[in-house]
């Protein structure tokens, strides 16, 4: 003990030195330039050209309303996110005016004091009021908002329908006949898996959870508590893990999976259903299974039901730091459009954020409606806390459904200790 | 020429250099793989029946990886970066190297050990620190942020490496050479440093290839800059959560991994062709 | 004398390396997050916090065994190949010894994720060829701890030997050729010579060579995290760098990080100064 007070001391006479760790000044910059550049960083895709074009238009009618002004856009790898963004924080100099940000980053970003509050300025907005309130809910963090939703990306059943044919098979109208119908398949066609699942996808996991009424956490605000152990949500869980066996996945093989690896499953024809998202498409296009599988949404718990999806997703926000706020401000409600939107859909198929605009491009691709559908029907979104940055990589979900699935714990235990988990995370990070 | 020639007899070399064939098939295949799944369509590079050869060899994903904006530049960039590192940490490297061999001092095996001490810590741990230090000297968001760090992080191991091959070189010879009336600069220069140029590529092949595939400073301190990015950022593209690219990785890396090779066969020819045998003369 | 050829070297390791490490031992008895490095919060000083509730950690301890045997394991593994293959490189002509070191050096060049994905790619019990090779059906090779960790170990082995033989063979190289023809006459065996006469030339090189694979397979993170998916089925391949990244840097905890960190540098540090101790107990001098 004396030791370490001795220790503690020494280290507090270093720290009040002028050798403590560096951190950076308020990070507001107080002023509002009306000219200038303004600086934009948007996720670069794997193919990017047609993106660019997107934004391209909407910069060149940007510089045109505002004269003196000039944009220059930059297209950063999202592997990299992380780190650039976090050092755009520490750095104001390097930062941009402009950001797109992944949806589930919102509250670590706002917590972390780097977002811009646009909460007036949304809600004053022409065209918000269209905007699904799930999306809102993905840029809104304690009641505030810190951004405008740039799309959203959400997760229905593939199936193979010359499976379905061959085995006279119905397409599941609820989660037991899904479950069902993944076991007749698996016994059917030994060689494939009746449902393909991950043990570390967590996302297509969550379904099952919300389906039968149970949540990750519950709570408003700044404090959250799990909920993952309450009777509601291991029902899902139970429901979940029970695909994971040699009648439908073996856990040897399935335990380790993500959702990429059960979208390559599916994509090479070893699977007779698989969850995946609509920016699956592209890779199951491209896989052996390609003109033999449809998409329906993913059934809940009551027949004729969908089971509340996940809301994922990308924003464009301004940073706290920026210069030049209310043009900052302009750019991203033009970036965020309904029109830019509609334009991306096109060029990306990203799904646009507005009912309206995501009515309309339902109607002229007929592929997006199974997404429409589940959006239109319940979609959830994951804890608005900072501590779900730190629930999300160390990997407490996955942990609970790979202890389940490979008989090293028990449902009840499993979700005890990631409702511990979690508990600790929602506390110390406040 | 062989080390041993003379010595070996011909039936064991026979063996030997079928096993060093062999070795050398089995430590190649990844890498045949790797390209091998950057020249199948989208697609094929996970089917159930995987295949040694692909039936429609396509340029596709070099495209995706020779399309991506200013590609031309990154790779100007790396090969900037990697090359000044590799010269500069050389250089320093032989300097130290001398002073830690030839002399004796106080502090001199602790100063050994600390040289390798920041290297036990992850790097994660130490970008926060330099980050702060590269935007004090104003070098973020420039080459200098990641020629700087890597220089100090090639260092130790090249100080290291070098001590041996500068320990192996007799005293004899360098008290010769200052009665032969050389200086202490032209013994340096002209006799020491070419009789340990074997150490000096071993160390400069480790230096380059780190500084080459690095990632985690070039996403670190390139904050704002796409101009002074390097080649890794380029593969990192394709590895986006939920929808990676293989055939993109596959193309990138092997665009990646060719300068290593070419860089290599410049220097192995120094390697090879046995500076250790003037140690004699 | 020597401290104006040590300066330049100085300088930089000071100014680059020793002084962020004294910065991380600092960080480690404070509280500092992303929001106090952007000035959002206040830092504030926590005493032995962090390590508290790192040693307080049971998983802490497991991941910490588990770290320490794998390293060891692949750091034996990596130096029998890399020697044995140097070795082997100086008793065959230029095309098969030109063809193992480019082999080798492709696989050193490779970037490791890169690498670790090709591996994990050729071992997929559903697409790999490494399976139907060995008729091993739809075997999972990630599923089992062990068989996991094994398959993690012949990656890093495979990227990290070329690195040991390249250097060792650059050491034969610079030994004089007398020397070992002198040996060769007396009649010793291969083995011999390699015991009694090159070994204790290449100590320095060895020495060195073994410390770089001690840090570097300790610190091992790549292949981990991208080859068993972040740490394994429920986190039983998990190391002491993944372990870190999931816990502390990912959510930018940085302060924990730096625990964690200082932990690793003690550790490695003991590791060693053991092995040199033992060296010089050997009467070998540094």
């Amino acid at each position: 003990m004396k030791l370490s007070v001795r220790l503690a001391a020494v280290a507090a006479v270093l720290v009040t030195a002028a050798c403590a760790p560096q951190t950076s000044g308020n990070s507001t910059s107080g002023k509002d330039e009306q000219s200038g550049t303004l600086r934009v960083w948007l996720f670069q895709e794997v193919n990017n050209k047609p993106k660019e074009q997107v934004v391209q238009s909407v910069v060149d009618s940007f510089e045109k309303a505002h004269e003196g002004t000039e944009v220059t856009v930059e297209y950063i790898p999202v592997e990299t996110r992380a780190q650039r963004i976090k050092a755009a924080f520490n750095d104001p100099a390097s930062a941009p005016d402009v950001i797109e940000y992944g949806n589930t980053d919102t509250a670590g970003y706002v917590k972390d004091g780097g977002l811009e509050d646009v909460t007036k300025d949304f809600t004053s907005w022409s065209e918000a009021k269209d905007t699904d309130p799930t999306a809102k809910q993905s840029v809104t963090v304690d009641g505030k908002i810190y951004g405008a939703p740039y799309f959203v990306g959400v997760r229905a059943l593939y199936y193979r329908t010359d499976v379905f044919d061959q085995l006279g098979l119905d397409v599941p109208k609820s989660q037991a006949e899904l479950i069902e119908t993944a076991q007749r398949i698996r016994a059917a066609e030994p060689d494939l898996y009746g449902l393909v699942v991950g043990g570390a996808y967590t996302y297509g996991a969550m379904p099952f959870i919300w389906a039968n009424g149970g949540e990750l956490a519950t709570g408003k605000g700044g404090s959250y508590a799990a909920a993952i152990d309450t009777p509601d949500a291991q029902k899902g869980i139970t429901a979940y893990t029970s695909l994971f066996g040699d009648d439908n996945c073996p856990a040897a093989k399935c335990a380790g999976m993500t959702g990429n690896d059960t979208i390559t499953a599916f994509a090479s024809g070893k699977a007779g259903m698989a969850i995946g998202g609509d920016f699956s498409h592209q890779a199951v296009e491209a896989g052996a299974v390609k003109g033999k599988y449809a998409v329906v949404p993913l059934p809940g718990v009551e027949p004729g039901s969908i089971a509340p999806a996940f809301a994922g997703g990308n924003n464009i926000g301004v940073l706290k730091s920026t210069a030049h706020r209310t043009l900052a401000v302009d750019l991203m409600k033009r970036l965020a459009s309904k029109q830019t939107q509609g334009e991306l859909f096109d060029a990306m198929g990203f799904l646009p954020t507005f009912t309206d605009v995501r009515g309309q491009v339902a109607e002229r691709e007929p592929f997006v409606k199974p997404f429409v559908q589940t959006l239109a029907a319940d979609t959830k979104f994951v804890p608005a806390s900072p501590a779900w940055a730190q629930i999300d990589s160390s990997l407490v979900l996955p942990t609970m459904f790979q202890e389940i699935v490979s008989g090293k714990k028990g449902v009840a235990a499993a979700a005890g200790d990631a409702a511990q988990k979690m508990d600790d995370a929602f506390g110390s990070a406040g | 020429m062989n080390l041993f020639r003379g010595i070996v007899r011909r039936p064991w070399r026979t063996a030997a250099e079928a096993a060093a064939l062999l070795i050398a098939a089995v430590v190649a295949f990844p890498l045949y793989w790797m390209v091998l799944s950057a020249f199948k369509p989208a697609g094929e590079i996970e089917s159930t029946t995987p295949r040694p050869w692909t039936p429609a060899p396509t340029l596709d994903s070099f495209r995706r990886v020779f399309g991506q904006q200013e590609f031309g530049r990154y790779f100007v960039n790396s090969l900037v970066v990697a090359c000044t590192v590799v010269v500069v940490s050389a250089l320093i490297a032989f300097l130290a190297a001398t002073a830690v061999t030839r002399f004796r001092f106080r502090f001199r095996t602790t100063l050994l050990i600390m040289f390798l001490v920041a290297q036990m810590v992850p790097v994660e741990a130490l970008t926060i620190p330099l980050f702060f230090l590269m935007r004090d000297f104003g070098q973020l968001n420039t080459l200098g942020s990641l020629i700087l760090p890597h220089i100090a992080f090639s260092l130790p191991f090249a100080i290291w490496m070098l001590r041996g091959f500068v320990k192996a070189v007799p005293e004899a010879l360098e008290e010769a050479a200052y009665i032969d009336g050389a200086s202490r600069a032209r013994f340096l220069w002209q006799i020491l440093f070419p009789l340990v140029f074997p150490g000096l590529v071993a160390t400069s092949v480790f230096s380059f290839i780190s500084a080459w595939n690095d990632f985690l400073f070039a996403k670190s301190f390139i904050i704002s800059d796409a101009s002074q990015s390097t080649l890794p950022m380029a593969l990192l593209v394709f590895y986006k959560p939920e929808e990676p690219d293989w055939g993109g990785v596959m193309a990138a890396s092997t665009v990646m991994t060719i300068p290593v090779l070419v860089f290599f066969v410049l220097v192995q020819r120094r390697l090879v062709s046995g500076l250790g045998g003037a140690v004699k003369d | 004398m020597p401290w104006l050829y040590l300066a330049p070297a100085l300088v930089v390791i000071g100014g680059l390396l020793v002084y962020p490490v004294y910065q991380l031992g600092l960080i480690s008895f404070l509280e500092y997050t992303q929001a106090q490095v952007s000035g959002g919060e206040p830092t504030s000083f926590q005493g032995f916090g962090n390590y508290a509730r790192l040693f307080g950690d049971e998983q802490f301890w497991q991941v910490l065994l588990a770290t320490v045997l794998f390293a060891a394991a692949c750091v034996v593994s990596t130096l029998a190949a890399g020697c044995a293959l140097a070795v082997l490189l100086t008793r065959v002509r230029a095309v098969p010894r030109l063809a193992l070191m480019l082999a080798a050096l492709g696989a050193w060049a490779t970037p490791a994720v890169t690498g670790s994905t090709v591996w994990l790619l050729l071992f997929d019990p559903d697409f790999g060829p490494v399976n139907r090779i060995l008729g091993l059906g739809d075997h999972s090779w990630t599923y089992g701890r062990f068989s996991a960790f094994f398959l993690v170990l012949l990656e890093v082995v495979w990227c990290s030997f070329p690195f040991v033989m390249v250097t060792v063979y650059a050491g034969i190289r610079a030994v004089p050729t007398e020397v070992l023809e002198a040996a060769a006459l007396d009649g010793a065996s291969q083995w011999r010579i390699w015991r009694s006469v090159l070994a204790p030339m290449l100590r320095p090189i060895l020495v060195i060579v073994t410390i770089q694979s001690v840090i570097w397979d300790f610190k091992v993170f790549t292949q981990i995290y991208v080859m068993t998916n972040g740490g394994g089925i429920a986190g039983q391949n998990l190391v002491l760098n993944v372990y870190a990244y999931q816990q502390a840097f990912a959510s930018s905890q940085y302060s924990l990080g730096s625990a964690i960190g200082v932990v690793m540098l003690l550790i490695l540090l003991a590791v060693t100064l053991v092995y040199l101790r033992l060296l010089r107990r050997q009467g070998e001098e540094l």
